[in-house]
């Protein structure tokens, strides 16, 4: 027959015990002392082992002392734990630099002409153009005649040529699109074509290898005001809606009437100045020339047999490069094709 | 086109501001591109009168003179013209002016005596090649005024960019007009009396026209008894103001009937031509004519020739020859005014590289109905000039005389057609002031006819641009558009343009950066490559001869980034492009096939020098890696990598193939040829057929596959074998046995033993997996013992 009261002093006892231990303990250390008082086999249930042998009136009280020394011992190694597991983060966030360089996949860049390019598309696709595409190298038909520039029209001058040969060359301008599309189709068309062309051209503000939209919308009762509204909405989804836009009269083969768009000058605001001193961008005029544009020529239709009293339509064509020296500012055309790394990264 | 206002305001009586007037034109299509002082750099040049004329003590050739410049004090200046003398007006550049040619006036010691300016010549002031001594000024001027003032030169100049539609405001006569319409002002022509002095010129020079389509119209005057002498100031100056150097008083006024009018005019000395007769014709294939800036042409049977009766005497309407011109001592002048066949006028002057302003104006047009008041106004002015008589009579020959042209217009359509509601009565308006006339019978359709200088205006849709730039272009309301399309238009994604972009999007985000090229080379680049010679698209015209040729393959465009790069000190390049290559294909319509290609080009460290990137030059893991990546982004399955034999550039080259399609290929750039542009490094690089792969992306489907549900086991196998047995190989094999259990292999790790070089340890692991059930590691030990046994009976590798 044990002796309640031993058992219960022997209980007690660990408290006291624990805590001494406990004292200098590491994590690790800490996880033995826990398994050695608390656990399957550890000291408490040791001690317990003698509860069998006590008297019943005895037995409440060890139980529920045994229990209170359990919840006491917890209680300690927990505190413990989370003092140790505190210090242990601290310790661990002392050593932790988080001015260390990271460990980064290398970034890439997209052309400052893609990138134009593509939001260039995207307003478009958004007013429901599709886009399309076609040969760089091209015949005289599709590039002149057909959109009503005869051999020795004098405005095969506004266009310098390179030839592969009499009637092959690079095409000049994204135009032979326009043909191209509507040869294909029948109207309604509304469509946009990006693309290299290519002039025999080269100095300071042109390069013999450049990029251009041209958009067309044919259907019926197409109208000069159809065509303002699209370009000015494209205007100012491109430059802002406060850009002003102003129509002047100019002179394409392929459209009739032609007119040259301007915009308030990007740089300046359209003030012709700044800060006092003229604009280099606007040249002091404010405007800046960004598209050309018109109503089809009904030559133009009658190249591909559409009925010129039935349909009518507009065409436009713009100069990427320029849009994007405007909008990053950058100065010099010519960089667009170095392909120097230290400008290609920063676009993107 | 140069305008000046002063030669304007004879025309149109326009005092406004001039800024004004040029922002006005350029709304009406006539762009104004500049406003300046044609004087500008002899602005400061002041009026001098020589006082004291007296010999230098030192030099027998030079002057002394006190000159009043209105100063209070007489300048000492010396000079060393010959007619330099006392009480001459002369023209005076003080100290510290600057000269044309940007030299800057000094006080000066000239053989010991002090000067305070100089006194100048015509070819120091730019006003003509006079230079044998001062200018001498008339009488009665003011001592310190301005010298462009006093000599009636005060001017101001725009240039105005005319658009080629435009051949009748080539003239200061056509932007007059435009000017009149702009501020509802009338015009004044010319006034001048013809005074003819008998005999018959029609009798004295017969003119035949070879073919009525070649010159429509060639008419000439005769003049006798000229003078040849320089043309007086207010000529000169007026030429000089346009651009136009003064040479005689009977070519300047051909030029300057030519700008005033805009008809070009040309003079013969009437004794050099011979037999009495002028006669427009053809050459005869490789005739050679010496023209008058006495270079020999060789001519082509396109050419046309003005001939008298005997051998040409002119290129028509481009330049006149050196055997007929007008000299010193020519006293008798034909003065040709005629209209020729534009596109032959074009076609010659481009030829012979020979634009002038007669040219020019041809091969637009020029107004076949002023012709005769230009060229009486021509000989008016000759003889005013040259004290010259005008013989009676014109010798003339129409073939085909002016017809006026009428349009349909329709006033509803143009205001469909601009988009606004404008009554009839503003396009009448509009064209009465540009002189057209209507007829209105049919009030549904009108007559309209227009005058002969408006050559521009050949259809009804032409009138409605004249209605839309006299209401103004910029006053158009904005409608958007409602856009009709059918549903089956071509989806984004689906075009090429889509696709690309796509591509692009991957290539930024892998960390390349996208390059755009020319998409010409020289032929030496494709030479330098080994790339064939057959099937390349030559520039017949090109630039230079490293642009001379399309490229058929994208390295060279690529290498060029490299060099590029390397010289601006870049070393870590990693490129990609986009781009079209070209070979030449007979049975395309445009003689070409273009195909477009992927090409990604490395060269230098794989990444940043930067803690903690891996660092090591980029090789063909880092080339492969990228082609695979993309090939799984587009997820097209597993390629083909196979060794090709003997490629012109790359070495390794490595071909790529998806099923049965070779998709490209991938390698290294050979040293001797990277060397070229100067890199040092391993440049590595792909190419791969951007329309294949879009072409194979447009079939593949996606179909899921359902998630297994019992897990895996992985099975790690190190296989040691000869280094020349490819990883691929092993891999093939394994897969090639067909056990149903492998569901994927792959190469875990690469070893090769110290001092066993020539061997080499690749582990693999292996994945099995069932179906309809967990796997045992029985069931898995034995199918992987079937591998290696497997592996063993075929190739030459132990474990």
């Amino acid at each position: 027959m044990s002796d309640v009261k031993s058992l219960l002093q022997e209980l007690e006892g660990l408290v006291p015990e624990c805590s001494a231990r406990l004292d200098q303990a590491s994590l690790s250390e800490l996880e033995d002392i826990k398994i050695d008082l608390l656990g399957r086999k550890g000291r408490v249930a040791k001690i317990m082992s003698g509860l069998p042998s006590l008297p019943n009136e005895d037995k409440p009280v060890a139980g529920k002392k045994a229990n209170e020394v359990k919840a006491a011992l917890t209680a300690l190694i927990e505190g413990k734990q989370s003092e140790l597991e505190k210090a242990a983060t601290a310790e661990s966030l002392s050593r932790f630099d988080p001015t260390m360089p990271g460990r980064r996949p290398a970034e890439g860049s997209l052309h400052p002409v893609t990138l134009v390019m593509d939001e260039i598309c995207d307003v478009f696709i958004g007013l429901g153009f599709e886009v399309v595409t076609g040969p760089e190298v091209e015949n005289d038909w599709y590039n002149f005649e057909a959109l009503n520039i005869p051999p020795e029209h004098p405005a095969r001058d506004m266009q310098d040529t390179l030839y592969i040969s009499d009637s092959i060359l690079l095409r000049t301008h994204t135009s032979p699109l326009q043909i191209r599309t509507m040869k294909d189709r029948t109207p309604p068309l509304a469509a946009i074509a990006p693309g290299k062309v290519y002039r025999r051209d080269s100095d300071l503000t042109h390069t013999p290898m450049f990029h251009q939209i041209e958009g067309f919308l044919v259907d019926q009762n197409v109208s000069m005001a159809d065509l303002r509204g699209t370009l000015t909405a494209f205007v100012h989804q491109l430059f802002g809606p406060k850009t002003d836009v102003r129509f002047r009269p100019s002179f394409f083969p392929f459209t009739e009437p032609s007119a040259e768009v301007d915009i308030s000058c990007v740089m300046c605001g359209g003030k012709g100045t700044i800060d006092g001193k003229p604009c280099r961008v606007c040249k002091q005029t404010g405007w800046v020339e960004i598209l050309g544009c018109g109503m089809m020529d009904p030559n133009v239709m009658k190249a591909v047999d559409y009925d010129t009293e039935k349909y009518s339509g507009f065409a436009f064509g713009l100069g990427i490069e320029r849009v994007a020296m405007l909008k990053y500012g950058i100065g010099d055309l010519r960089m667009f094709f170095e392909n120097d790394i230290r400008f290609l990264e920063q676009f993107s | 086109m140069l305008l000046s206002m002063q030669w304007l305001r004879d025309f149109v009586p326009y005092e406004g501001e001039i800024q004004e007037l040029g922002d006005r034109l350029t709304m009406l299509g006539l762009e104004l591109e500049e406003i300046f002082n044609p004087f500008e750099a002899i602005k400061d040049i002041v009026v001098g009168h020589v006082v004291e004329c007296g010999k230098h003590p030192e030099a027998d050739k030079l002057s002394v003179c006190k000159v009043d410049v209105g100063d209070g004090e007489l300048l000492d200046i010396v000079c060393g013209a010959p007619n330099v003398k006392q009480g001459i007006n002369v023209p005076v550049a003080k100290v510290g002016v600057t000269m044309p040619g940007d030299f800057k006036i000094k006080k000066a010691k000239l053989r010991g005596v002090k000067s305070h300016g100089m006194i100048c010549s015509e070819r120091e002031l730019e006003l003509s090649e006079e230079h044998d001594g001062i200018m001498i000024l008339p009488e009665g001027l003011t001592p310190g005024a301005k010298f462009t003032e006093e000599m009636n030169m005060e001017d101001t100049v725009m240039d105005l960019g005319i658009t080629p539609n435009r051949a009748d405001c080539l003239s200061m006569l056509g932007i007059a007009r435009e000017a009149a319409l702009a501020f509802d002002l009338p015009i004044t022509m010319p006034k001048f009396n013809l005074v003819e002095n008998g005999g018959n010129a029609a009798d004295m020079l017969k003119i035949e026209i070879d073919s009525p389509d070649l010159c429509p119209l060639y008419q000439a005057r005769i003049l006798q008894g000229a003078k040849i002498a320089p043309s007086p100031d207010w000529m000169r100056y007026r030429l000089l103001s346009v651009g136009v150097r003064p040479i005689s008083n009977i070519v300047d006024v051909t030029n300057y009937v030519l700008f005033e009018l805009g008809q070009p005019l040309h003079s013969f000395d009437a004794d050099l031509l011979k037999g009495g007769k002028i006669r427009v014709g053809l050459a005869p294939d490789g005739t050679k004519f010496t023209t008058l800036d006495e270079q020999e042409r060789k001519l082509i049977d396109s050419d046309l020739l003005i001939w008298d009766a005997e051998r040409p005497v002119a290129l028509a309407g481009v330049m006149g020859g050196m055997n007929s011109e007008i000299h010193d001592d020519s006293t008798n002048v034909v003065l040709e005014s005629a209209v020729f066949r534009p596109a032959l006028i074009r076609k010659t002057a481009r030829r012979l590289a020979l634009p002038s302003e007669a040219s020019y104006r041809f091969e637009r047009g020029v107004d076949q109905q002023l012709n005769t008041f230009a060229m009486d106004r021509a000989a008016q002015l000759m003889s005013e000039l040259s004290g010259a008589k005008i013989v009676s009579g014109v010798a003339k020959n129409e073939p085909t005389p002016w017809q006026d042209r009428t349009h349909d217009y329709r006033h509803k359509r143009c205001n469909s057609w601009l988009g606004l509601d404008l009554e009839p009565e503003f396009s009448k308006k509009a064209f009465s002031l540009m002189g057209l006339e209507v007829n209105d019978s049919d009030a549904e359709c009108w007559k309209v006819s227009t005058p002969s200088y408006r050559l521009d205006l050949e259809r009804e849709a032409d009138l409605y641009e004249e209605v839309a730039r006299y209401f103004g272009m910029d006053k158009i309301p904005s409608v958007l558009p409602r856009i009709s399309k059918t549903f089956d238009a071509s989806v984004i994604a689906d075009t090429p343009y889509g696709f690309y972009r796509r591509i692009k999007n991957w290539g930024r985000g892998v960390g390349l950066h996208e390059a755009i090229n020319y998409s010409f080379v020289g032929d030496d680049d494709l030479d330098l490559l080994g790339l064939p010679k057959e099937g390349r698209v030559n520039i017949a015209n090109p630039l230079s001869e490293d642009q001379n040729v399309m490229r058929t393959e994208l390295a060279p465009g690529l290498l060029n980034t490299v060099r590029h790069n390397l010289a601006q000190g870049n070393t870590h390049i990693r490129v990609f492009e986009i781009a079209k290559k070209f070979i030449k294909d007979e049975t395309s319509d445009t003689e070409t096939r273009e195909q477009s290609r992927l090409g990604i080009m490395l060269n230098g460290p794989r990444s940043g020098a930067e803690w903690p990137n891996e660092h090591g030059d980029a090789d063909y893991m880092d080339v492969k890696g990228l082609v695979e990546h993309l090939l799984a982004d587009l997820k097209l399955g597993e390629a083909n990598f196979s060794l090709a034999e003997d490629h012109s550039y790359l070495e390794p080259c490595v071909n790529i193939t998806l099923g049965d399609k070779e998709i490209g290929f991938m390698g290294m750039v050979k040293a001797d040829i990277a060397d070229k542009y100067h890199a040092k490094k391993e440049v590595w690089m792909a190419d791969l057929n951007a329309d294949l792969l879009r072409d194979i992306v447009m079939a593949h489907k996606i179909k899921f596959e359902t998630l297994p549900v019992f897990p895996p086991s992985r099975r790690d196998v190190t296989v040691i074998g000869p280094v020349s047995l490819h990883a691929e190989t092993i891999k093939d094999a394994i897969i090639g046995l067909k056990l149903p259990l492998i569901e994927s292999v792959e190469l875990v790790n690469v070893f090769v033993p110290e001092g066993q070089e020539d061997e080499r340890n690749l582990s693999f692991r292996i994945t099995y997996r069932h179906g309809q059930k967990t796997l045992t590691d029985k069931a898995v030990d034995k199918e992987h013992k079937k591998v290696l046994a497997g592996l063993e009976k075929s190739l030459p590798v132990r474990f």
